[in-house]
């Protein structure tokens, strides 16, 4: 018999052991903290990374090149997106449904303002199925004009719609064009039937398939397999796709993003909005990566870490009022960057607001701010960037993005690395410059009452 | 199918010697049963009053889509008026084709794979019968 007190410690340590080594074994070779390496490997010219959690869950995705910022015509990157998963060579998009309805799987598509993804997630015993089916779209999807005219613009109608509808996601795609005009500056949605009217036809959206699917364009990346396994059956089954992009037709999207930045004002009736933006930095993977970016943008920050507070934040403590919505988000993509604000709420709490905020950077900037707030904001830069390492959606499309574009995956740990590195001048030599460069400033809502970039001071 | 058609069951199709008795049969009656006089071809005269037959309408391309159209009214009129084509207006068999029937076998296809799927029986696969 033991004690009553060893058994208790022996259970208090099994408990402290557990949570310090989540639900993930390890192999003896990789490193202690490396749960959120990435392996990367290629098979017959297919880039693909996985990490090997010891879930029961795989989350399998195919990661292309092929977000609006490539897009050679407007919407064909959403055309791609809702062409996946239909009508192939093989099935059709009933039996691929059904099938994977009886597997327990989820299959979802979507893109960002760079990436095209296809994503799966599915009991682990099933990865060849869902490999085969990830080759199977990318090869042999026939771009039908009647699931076209059923499926697919009803689709990027709706989302057209959503988008309108949204003073939000209007204000900040407006803020996005102003910085980078074209290619990063492409709408995530379209802002007007236009490009599914006029650009936008099943053969095109062929064509563009042929880029963003062929084999320098896109890699695989998986969540809870093994690297061998995934290996195989990449090697396997992705003989079809195009090795080599067919046609250079200028393409579009590729040159170096430049920072242009610049006003818009725009009325919207259901809401109001304002996006104030500055150059920022670009992702880990990418040439113009910049830590401190990220810090002054949690310092800044706007949302709460903790419940019935407004948190430590900079904006939080500004806002005009505890029903405005402040966020600051450091945007990342492979060559550039957007640090940019967004308040939405009441027009004048907003305009207030816009002010406010334009002053605590101007106070960050003159370095007035306490050594405490600099360490929260590096703490929850940190916490935020480890997090997102563990949100498998984020890290599946960066480690994508990372493979396509610079041939490295995402490293999580060498970024909160990175962030542990930053200095209190470097975040306020990073917000005097942000003072000098032009901002992209956006208003979207009650113009009367919106103020304009020059009365908050600042330079466009 | 919507309209019953003994060319288009394999019944006729595996017999050559069969195939090739109804032929000259089958011109015959397609001629006599008077539809090309009106600029009609065969697929104008499948009934329409069905979803197969409605969907398959929607999904055809614009230009043929105008041109059944255009049949359909041209035949109207003729038979309102009780004339017949000119004879250099009448449909020709070379153009005579199935262009609605390919997407009512694809339109039914899907239908039929629907209700496979339907009724479908399913088994847990022998390794997570074993688990659980």
């Amino acid at each position: 018999m033991f004690s009553r007190s060893t058994s208790c410690r022996a259970a208090q340590r099994a408990i402290r052991q557990q949570a310090a080594r989540p639900a993930q074994r390890r192999g003896l070779a990789a490193p202690a903290s490396g749960s959120f390496q990435y392996q990367s490997g290629e098979a017959k010219g297919v880039k693909f990374a996985c990490r090997d959690f010891a879930g029961p869950t795989t989350t399998l995705a195919l990661v292309s090149k092929a977000g609006t910022r490539y897009q050679p015509l407007p919407g064909l990157t959403e055309g791609l997106q809702n062409y996946a998963f239909r009508n192939t060579e093989r099935r059709s998009t009933l039996r691929i449904v059904r099938e994977a309805e009886l597997l327990g799987a989820e299959l979802t598509s979507y893109h960002t303002r760079e990436s095209l993804v296809l994503e799966a997630k599915f009991l682990r015993d099933d990865l060849p199925y869902f490999v085969e089916l990830l080759g199977e779209v990318a090869s042999s999807t026939k771009f039908e004009p009647h699931v076209y005219n059923e499926e697919v613009v009803p689709l990027i109608h709706f989302a057209h719609k959503h988008f309108l509808a949204s003073p939000t996601d209007m204000a900040i795609n407006s803020a996005h064009s102003l910085a980078f005009h074209r290619g990063l500056g492409n709408p995530t949605a379209s802002a007007s039937v236009t490009p599914y009217t006029k650009y936008l036809d099943p053969a095109t959206i062929e064509y563009y398939s042929k880029i963003a699917y062929a084999k320098p364009n896109f890699a695989i990346v998986a969540n809870g397999a093994q690297h061998e396994d995934l290996s195989s059956w990449v090697n396997q089954f992705f003989d079809n796709v195009p090795s080599t992009v067919e046609v250079q037709p200028g393409l579009a999207g590729t040159e170096q993003t430049k920072y242009y930045g610049g006003e818009e004002r725009i009325a919207h009736a259901s809401g109001n909005a304002f996006v104030i933006g500055f150059t920022g930095s670009s992702s880990f993977t990418g040439k113009f990566y910049k830590p401190e970016i990220a810090v002054l943008g949690s310092l800044l920050g706007g949302q709460s870490s903790i419940k019935w507070s407004d948190g430590f934040t900079l904006l939080s403590g500004a806002k005009a009022s505890p029903g405005t919505y402040v966020k600051t988000t450091s945007a990342i993509y492979s060559d550039a960057g957007l640090l940019y604000t967004i308040i939405a709420g009441e027009a004048t709490n907003v305009a207030k607001t816009a002010e406010a905020s334009v002053g605590v950077i101007k106070k960050v900037a003159a370095g007035e701010i306490t050594k405490e707030q600099f360490q929260k904001a590096k703490a929850a830069a940190k916490f935020k960037e480890l997090e997102f390492g563990q949100n498998i959606k984020a890290g599946l499309e960066l480690t994508g993005a990372g493979l396509v574009s610079g041939d490295k995956p995402y490293q999580i740990d060498e970024v909160a690395k990175a962030i542990d590195g930053v200095s209190e001048e470097s975040v306020k030599a990073a917000a005097k410059t942000l003072l000098e460069t032009k901002a992209s400033v956006s208003a979207v809502g009650d113009l009367f009452v919106l103020p304009y970039a020059e009365e908050l001071g600042l330079t466009v | 199918m919507s309209a019953p058609s003994l060319a288009r069951t394999s019944f006729v199709r595996n017999r050559p010697w069969l195939q090739k008795w109804l032929q000259p049969m089958a011109e015959w009656y397609k001629n006599a049963a008077g539809y090309r006089q009106l600029g009609l071809k065969a697929d104008d005269l499948i009934p329409e009053e069905n979803d197969v037959v409605q969907l398959a309408l929607k999904r055809l391309p614009p230009k043929e889509a105008y041109d059944r159209v255009f049949r359909l009214r041209r035949a109207f009129q003729c038979s309102v008026s009780h004339q017949l084509l000119p004879k250099e207006e009448w449909t020709k068999p070379e153009e005579d084709d199935l262009y609605l029937t390919k997407i009512i076998d694809q339109v039914e296809a899907e239908m039929k794979e629907r209700d496979d799927l339907e009724a479908m029986v399913i088994e847990k696969r022998k390794t997570n019968a074993a688990s659980h």
